[in-house]
């Protein structure tokens, strides 16, 4: 029995004592985002601002900011390629610094979508296994919109080329006649 | 009469001439009335094709209108190649140099009527714009964009092309030189985006007056930037007109012969 208590209290001991992973590290980047509310119409065109700010007494290093599109809705498929052409933007900070990073989005699809932005060490000294800093999630309501209709349009496809086409056969005719 | 004045009133008379044979024998009425099909094609297509109507409405306004300036330009860019070249070709050019007009005012009067028929897609693409614009009230800064842009394209492809012309026997020669002119000047607008292409490339796409004029149409009525925000797309055009033009105006006496380069008057 006091074996048994000998070797439960080893293992707990190991485990207490085993070092702390990377992932757990205290993290020195705030990322804060605004708006994290916005609703929008399909095809709108919208800018969200995210602030880095190193809280540290270090520098950061050299970090990449990468920006992050997801639907909240299972059935919609978003690729955030569509929703941005530049989702990456290179930043470095002295202690204390921050700096305000700008994102240029257009919405590509319908629904309830979640933008974030997580940021990570760079370049080919960043280490294995370290802390990403994740925003808060900005929240995108996108509401449909289908203002062109065939029927709204008819009229003017129609009547155009019908009337040009009246105007050449007018001209050709008019030459031949005088001809 | 002074040379001047000779010269003022001859292209009017030389630009009346030219519309009439443009318009009242069919030929502008022909090429507008395909004009206007091609843009009803891609009004329509944009209201009922799903993949194009997710776009935002101002996109769908800024395609028809890039498509507007780009084709109606190439119409005056085609009716300008023919103009010196096709004249020779014809054998009419004989008759057109024994006229009391100089060859400045000649050259100037093929010019205002090549451009009227982009003045004529323009007014034709006016309708189509303002339905697809209809509630996001950008009719107007499309149209005035469209008009400014299309007319500073226009007046560049026709200047090129008719320099092209004065200096060509054949109308096949001028208009394969003026289309393989613009091809080449394209080209790098066509290279994969997304990447860093450098200063180099840069200056290739901004040398393309329909490119780089294009450009600009997406950057006021789509990304929403001021009017002077992206003047400089508008350089190549501009740049090009007043060389093309200068030439034309300074040569335009040696240039229009009864053939390139040689002793005709």
């Amino acid at each position: 029995m006091k074996r048994l208590h000998a070797v439960a209290l080893l293992a707990i001991g190991l485990l207490l004592g085993s070092p702390v992973p990377a992932m757990a590290q205290k993290t020195s980047i705030d990322v804060a985002v605004a708006p994290t509310e916005l609703s929008v119409v399909l095809g709108d065109r919208f800018t969200i601002e995210t602030r880095l700010t190193n809280t540290d007494n270090a520098a950061t290093g050299p970090l990449l900011a990468h920006l992050n599109v997801a639907s909240l809705d299972n059935s919609v498929y978003v690729d955030p390629e569509d929703w941005s052409s530049e989702r990456s933007q290179d930043v470095e900070l002295e202690p204390g610094e921050a700096v305000t990073l700008s994102w240029e989005l257009q919405a590509v699809n319908p629904g309830q979508i979640a933008v974030y932005v997580v940021v990570l060490p760079y370049g080919a000294d960043a280490a294995a296994n370290q802390q990403l800093v994740v925003s808060r999630l900005a929240r995108v309501d996108v509401a449909r919109r289908s203002t062109l209709t065939a029927g709204g349009v008819l009229p003017v496809v129609l009547i155009v080329p019908a009337v040009l086409a009246f105007a050449a056969i007018a001209a050709r005719l008019r030459l031949r006649w005088r001809r | 009469m002074s040379r001047n004045r000779r010269t003022a009133a001859g292209w009017l008379v030389v630009a009346g001439q030219e519309c009439r044979d443009l318009w009242l024998s069919g030929r502008g009425p022909l090429l507008l009335f395909v004009f206007s099909a091609l843009l009803s094609t891609m009004t329509y297509v944009t209201s009922i094709n799903k993949v194009l109507n997710f776009l935002e409405q101002r996109e769908a306004v800024n395609l028809v209108l890039q498509v507007a300036v780009a084709v109606g330009a190439l119409l005056s860019m085609v009716v300008a190649a023919d103009g010196i070249s096709g004249e020779r070709e014809r054998g009419t050019l004989e008759s057109l140099l024994l006229t009391p007009v100089s060859g400045r005012a000649i050259v100037a009067g093929k010019a205002a009527a090549a451009v009227s028929l982009w003045l004529a897609a323009y007014l034709v693409s006016v309708p189509y714009l303002l339905v697809l614009s209809r509630g996001v009230g950008i009719a107007g800064p499309a149209a005035m964009a469209g008009v400014v842009v299309g007319t500073v394209v226009a007046g560049a492809l026709t200047a090129i092309a008719l320099l092209i012309s004065s200096l060509s026997n054949s109308n096949k020669v001028s208009l394969a030189a003026s289309i393989f002119l613009l091809l080449v000047l394209f080209a790098p607008a066509q290279l994969p985006s997304g990447r860093p292409q450098g200063w180099f490339f840069g200056v290739l796409r901004q040398l393309d007056p329909i490119s780089s004029g294009l450009a600009y149409l997406s950057a006021v009525l789509v990304t929403g930037h001021r009017w002077t925000q992206d003047v400089s797309y508008l350089v190549s055009p501009v740049a090009i007109t007043v060389l093309a033009g200068g030439a034309l105006g300074l040569a335009g006496p040696r240039l229009v012969r009864l053939a390139a380069g040689g002793n005709g008057r």
